[in-house]
This record gives structure tokens, sequence and C-alpha cells, in this order.
């Protein structure tokens, strides 16, 4: 909250009565107090404050209304403070715009200077050499945009219209919003978890924990002693050296169950953030339990994430089988237009992520279109396989949500369909075990970088792995755990020991998409709200009737 | 690609590879970061400038799903004024937005005579759909479209009016406004507001 650096821009007295005038006109002043009796303060509800802060809604259920110079009204969550200074309370910034921290401990001590405050972690935007806020210089510059000297606020902060009792509530909120110490965050080293499920496949599993544990073991390695938080009022910020503890996870059990154990796990090992993760046919109790928990959920392996609309604290590479169903559903309706297909045969297998997949496909196919799902029976595969493929003809087009064990164990022909296609993900990408007449034919759903548009990049972990003589038994599962590990590790370089899980989330959002390295991707990004990294996918078919090499059918598309 | 704000390189190779713009580092090797809480007052107030900018022949998808080339849809004699947004940003665009919104009223009936476009700097986010959701939020009026494409149609965009930053986290705020096909673009650096826009384009108009 800086005043103008130029005179000549500031804004003249003679603007305040007109930004008045607009307030009042549009209904957005408290009216003044009337009658002789006063009245009793409302007490402050740091409830009712979190309310207004996260989604700019009053205790009435109103919305917070504000407005900025010259530039008209926000109101709900437009208006809401987090939309810009973020749940953390944090800020952010971005492009040339810095949006400052507003946490109680900012906003009302002094600012530091060099050495006197060690406590007090830099923020972007916070600006040290200024004097405190009080209650009611914080209220004045909430309702007219001045500073703690009276200056003008920035153009980006809106003016708001609050009574007394909201504006007590916000500030109570304001003061406790961050105060609270970070569960999994010591002196001298932070906490994370990892969450396997007793359904993830055993040989991902190790591979996943081997790059974990040689990732944290690496982090460690450069730890030299408790450095003192150190900072300094020129700018340079030491960072305070932690160690990293990586707690595993192991779940048992039944699904319905997981969500308890995970809570008593926490209760026990207080962790700072879940990183990477390993989960089979469900991971929705995770998800839940992450979200419930306020703990962020980074980057798990999972084929089948949980697609939640404001949820904040879950983030995945991508939509995993259902970003393939979107694939493919745009794949045939081009099919329909060049073929006459008739009917959508899925193949699935009972009780694995297929069957969502299936479902979210069959939802989303072109109209006309029939479609029936088949599941793969009990027995002997090769038998159970050819019983779900029986009496398919020209107007059917396959799609298989299968594993390699099953696409090996495929009838030796497809028959006279129209098309098959399957899941690359499930299905083993490039190295699908298709037998040779479902090879020349398929067409996988992709969601990944081609492999030799990816191998540039992927000499990073494959380099890592070797060096560090890991065995390579799941390269994507494994992959994904390193970057997943690499993109926890940059964000952290830039928390400025601002260790909170919050703002660990939001700098994810606002750094990932400058990374350049990203395995199997080609690009990966995040904003606010968003928690899908990877965006697209492609459909592609075998070169060579042997081999690896495959080709895609349309280029990178985003379903 | 120096990257001063990182305190352990895991090597050199990996440090060059995962470079951050030196931006992310701002703040942190000056006293001050050079602007606070809704930027200095220079960007405030927009900076105007001239400027001719080659259009590059990039498709894009409109919100309504149909897949257009950039200087076709800028070029059927209407009056121009763009803009660069993204549907999941919190600080920049919602103020953009509102201001095209504000922008529209002001104008009263010339609006029909113009074109309001705003290009997504997060195609990949910003389907028709979510582009059409984000301008129903904002207000959008007919003669206010939303454009995406692919990754690359968008960056050749955003280079062709030199307001491409490395990365959508990187924007600034800037519009620009052209009276008609083969005519100079204004600029507009910062966040200006409805009226000059208005004025800039019926000084537009009454120069045509």
């Amino acid at each position: 909250m800086r005043p103008p650096t130029s005179p000549a821009a500031r804004r003249g007295p003679g603007a305040r009565p007109g930004l008045l005038a607009l307030l009042a006109a549009a209904g957005l002043l408290a009216p003044a107090a009337a009658g002789a009796r006063p009245a009793a303060p409302a007490p402050a509800s740091p409830g009712a404050g979190e309310r207004i802060y996260r989604e700019g809604l009053l205790p009435s259920g109103r919305p917070v209304r504000g407005a900025r110079e010259g530039g008209g009204g926000v109101e709900g969550a437009l208006a809401a403070c987090a939309t810009c200074h973020r749940r953390s309370g944090l800020g952010s910034w971005e492009g040339q715009t810095v949006i400052p921290p507003i946490l109680g401990r900012y906003l009302f001590r002094p600012g530091a200077r060099n050495v006197d405050d060690l406590d007090l972690p830099h923020v972007q935007g916070y600006v040290a050499r200024r004097g405190a806020y009080t209650d009611a210089t914080l209220a004045r510059a909430i309702r007219e945009g001045k500073d703690r000297e009276g200056r003008p606020l920035g153009y980006l902060m809106p003016r708001y219209a609050l009574d007394d009792a909201s504006m007590a509530s916000l500030i109570a909120y304001l003061k406790q919003l961050g105060a609270a110490p970070e569960p999994g965050v010591t002196r001298d080293t932070l906490h994370f978890a990892t969450i396997v499920t007793p359904d993830a496949d055993p040989v991902a599993r190790q591979g996943m924990l081997d790059v974990l544990r040689q990732f944290f073991h690496d982090k460690n390695a450069g730890y030299r002693g408790a450095t003192p938080p150190m900072q300094s009022s020129r700018g340079i910020m030491y960072r305070v050296n932690r160690k990293w503890q990586l707690h595993v996870w192991e779940l048992s059990g039944s699904p319905d169950s997981w969500e308890a154990q995970l809570h008593e796990r926490l209760a026990a090992e207080p962790v700072l953030a879940v990183i990477s993760g390993l989960g089979g046919r469900t991971w929705a109790p995770v998800h839940r339990f992450c979200e419930r928990a306020a703990l962020p959920c980074l980057l798990p392996n999972v084929d089948l994430p949980v697609v939640a609309e404001g949820d904040f604290y879950p983030v995945y590479f991508s939509k995993g089988v259902l970003l393939e169903a979107a694939l493919l559903s745009r794949e045939l309706a081009r099919e329909q237009e060049r073929a006459a297909v008739r009917r959508l045969v899925q193949v699935v297998r009972p009780g694995d992520v297929g069957e969502e997949a299936a479902a979210a496909l069959a939802k989303a196919a072109p109209p006309g279109l029939a479609s029936v799902t088949r599941t793969v029976g009990a027995g002997e595969p090769r038998a159970a396989l050819a019983a779900a493929l029986t009496g398919l003809g020209p107007g059917d087009a396959v799609v298989l949500w299968l594993r390699p064990g099953d696409v090996a164990a495929l009838p030796a022909d497809p028959g006279p369909v129209a098309a098959v296609y399957a899941s690359g993900r499930m299905g083993g990408l490039e190295r699908a075990p298709l037998p040779p007449a479902w090879r020349a034919r398929a067409r996988l759903a992709y969601p990944f970088d081609l492999p030799e548009e990816r191998r540039v990049r992927m000499s990073f972990p494959l380099g890592w792995f070797q060096v560090r003589r890991l065995p390579v038994v799941a390269e994507r599962v494994q992959t994904d755990t390193w970057l997943a590990c690499a993109i926890l590790s940059e964000t952290l370089g830039h928390m400025l020991d601002s260790f909170v899980r919050d703002y660990l989330v939001e700098r994810m959002e606002a750094l990932l998409s400058h990374r350049l390295v990203n395995g199997y991707y080609p690009r990966l990004g995040l904003a606010p709200g968003q928690r899908f990294a990877s965006k697209g996918g492609q459909v592609v078919r075998f070169a060579q009737g042997a081999g690896t090499r495959v080709v895609s059918e349309g280029g990178w598309a985003v379903p | 690609m120096s990257r001063s704000a990182h305190p352990l390189f895991f090597s050199a190779l990996v440090a060059a590879a995962l470079a951050l713009p030196a931006r992310a580092a701002r703040g942190e090797d000056g006293a001050e970061p050079p602007c606070h809480h809704g930027g200095s007052q220079e960007l405030k107030r927009a900076r105007r400038s001239t400027a001719d900018y080659v259009l590059p022949r990039v498709p894009l998808v409109r919100d309504d799903g149909k897949v257009v080339t950039l200087p076709e849809e800028l070029d059927d004699g209407r009056p121009v004024v763009l803009d660069f947004v993204f549907t999941t940003c919190t600080t920049i665009c919602p103020v953009m937005s509102r201001t095209f919104a504000q922008l529209q009223q002001a104008l009263g009936r010339d609006r029909d005579r113009v074109h309001l476009v705003s290009i997504s700097i997060d195609p990949e986010q910003d389907t028709p759909e979510r582009l059409r959701a984000y301008g129903k939020r904002m207000g959008a009026g007919p003669q206010w479209r939303l454009y995406t494409g692919t990754v690359e149609a968008s960056v050749a965009a955003q280079r062709a009016f030199d307001a491409w930053r490395g990365d959508k986290m990187d924007h600034t705020p800037a519009t620009f406004l052209r009276a008609g096909p083969g005519r100079r673009w204004v600029r507009l650096d910062g966040f200006a507001t409805a009226e000059e826009l208005a004025r800039e384009l019926r000084e537009l108009l009454a120069a045509r």
C-alpha cells in the first residue's frame, strides 16, 4: 500500500466528494446512525468476517459492494477480499501488479527494520518502514481507500461500503487469519505425507516411493544445520533452510474407512501438505479428506481424479481417464461423419476406473449413437474377453477401457467393426500389448506428449533416476512423482518462509505455468480455481506393426 | 535466465531448464517492489501510443464455437476495441472486462457500430463454453465477442500486439483501438477507463 509515486498522478481532493456521491447514489454507503439511542455495537464475529473476506457476502446474505475510482462497482464474489489478496491473505502478484499481504501481523505492526523483527517473513508487496494500522485507520482504508497516512491506495483496491458491525467482523477475521501456527512446520523441518491406497498397483507403488524417498534424501543432503531466520529491509531475503520429512500413509481396508484412517494419521503426524501418492479405483475419500482438513493434496498419481469445482486443496496433473473420455467423444463425432457408426460398445473391468470413464463417454457421446457397456466377467481372461466382445458388427465402435493384462488377452481379431479405440492411460500408452490385428486398427486416447516430442524433456527425470540408480519400473508414475517433487521444491523456494498451506496452493497456481521441463506433458498451468494442470491430449495410432512409434491423428487438442 | 530467487540448484543444467523469468525474483533485488497495491500510479492512468501491427493469419475459435481467422475477424469494417484476458484471472482481467461492459453502456446506440474483442491468453482452459459464461458474468452484449484457440495462436496474437509477456501470470493491462482495416492502432497501456475508451472511439469514428 504505497502512495502514488508521482505527485502529478495523484487524485486531487476534488475527486473525493464525487466518489462519495457516487457511492451514495449507488446506495453503497451505510446510512448514518439516526435517532438518539446509541445502538450497542454488534459483537465482532470472525466467522462473519471470513464470509465477507472469502465470498463477498454480508451477514445478511447480501453481496458486499464496493467501487473503484472511475471504474464503477464490484459486488459479491468479485468484491471478496480473497479475490486479490487470496485465501491466505498473503497477497499475490500478476505482471506488474503486486497485491500486498493483509494479515493482521502485517497490518497492525510497524514495518520491520533490518533485523529487529525476525519472526515476520518478508512477503512480496509488504513494505517495511511503515507505521502500523489501527482498527480505525484500517476501516478508513477499506471504506475510503486511504492508507495509514491518509494517502490514496492503488486503483485496484475498491472502496467498500461496510456497516460498523461487518467492518468489526472483517477486522477481527484479519487479526486471526494466519495467526495459528501451521501444522507440519517446525523450526528446522517441513513435514509432508504421501498417501497410498490399498488397491494401488504394487510395482508402481514401489517405484513412486523410491523416487519420493530419494528426492527427500537429496533435499536433506544439502541441509547444513539450522540457520537462523534472517531478513533485510534492503530487499535481500535469506531463507530459513529446512529439512524435509516424508510420512508414508498406507491405507488399508475399504474406501469408506479411509477418511477415518487419514484423520488419525494427520492427528499423529501433522503435515504441511500431501505430495504425490498413488491411487487405484477410487481417490474420492482422499480428496474429500484433504478438502475437509484444509490440507493441500498435490499432484497424486491417479487415473480417476475428483472433478469438484470450488474445492481448493486437491490439485491434479489432469482429469485422467475422464480427459480420455472427452477426447474420444470428439473422435467419435468425427468418426460418425466418416463412417456409419451406429453403436458405441465399451468394454470395462468391473470395479476398475474404466467404469466411470465409460459412463462419462456414454453421456458425452454424439447424439444418435446407441451405447452399451460390457463388463468382462470373472474367470480366465481370454474366454471372458471373447465373451464380452461377441456379436459385434460393422456399425460398432469398440472402446477398450482395459489394463495391459486384458489388452494382451484380447481375441486375435476385432472382427468387422467400424472403429477400435482404447484408453492409452490404462492400456500402457505406446507399449499397449495389443494383438496385431487390433493394433493395426486401434486409436489410443493419449493425454500426453508423443514419445519423440517429450524425449528431450524426459532426459531430465530419466537421467535423475539413472544417476541415483533408481530402477525404472513404472516410467510414467515415477516421472510424475519426480515432477511433483520438483514442483513442490520450486514452489517452496518462492514462499520466502511463509510456509502456509493455502499460500502453497496459491503460489503453485501462479508459478506452475513457468515450468519448461514437464516430463510427459507439453505444458502445465494453473490459475486461481484451476485444479487440472494439463488440459489436453491427442488421439494416436501405431505407425508400424511393431515398435512404439505412434502418430497423432489430429494433433494436440483440448476437448 | 538468472535465478537470483533460487536458494538451491539441483544442477546448473536443471536450473537453466527450469528457469523462471528473472522477473519472478522481482522485489527481492531492489529495496522495494516497483509498485504496490494495484500498481503504481502510472498504471492507473493509461499511457497512450499509436502503432502499426501486422495481424498474423491464425485461426481463433469464437465464443460461439465458430472458427475464424484473426485478420478477417478484425477487418469487418467496424472499429475494434481489443484486449487480452483469461477467465480465471482474479486481478487485472475482471477490471478490464468491467471496463468493456461500461464502455458498452457509455457508447449508447453507437455500440452497435463497434466490435469489442477479448482474446484469451489461457486458451486451453478457456473453452468457448467458459468464454460464454465469463462474457455473461461480465455483461457482454452482442458486439463484444471473446476468442480462444490453440496456445500457438493465442501467443501469435499476443506477439502481434506486443503484448506477449512470456506467461499469462505476467500479463499487464493494455487495450487496443482501431478505426478500421488498414488504420493505425491506438494503444493504451494501463487501466483505461470506459470514458477514455469511449472518447478515443468517438474520435476514431469521427475521423473516418
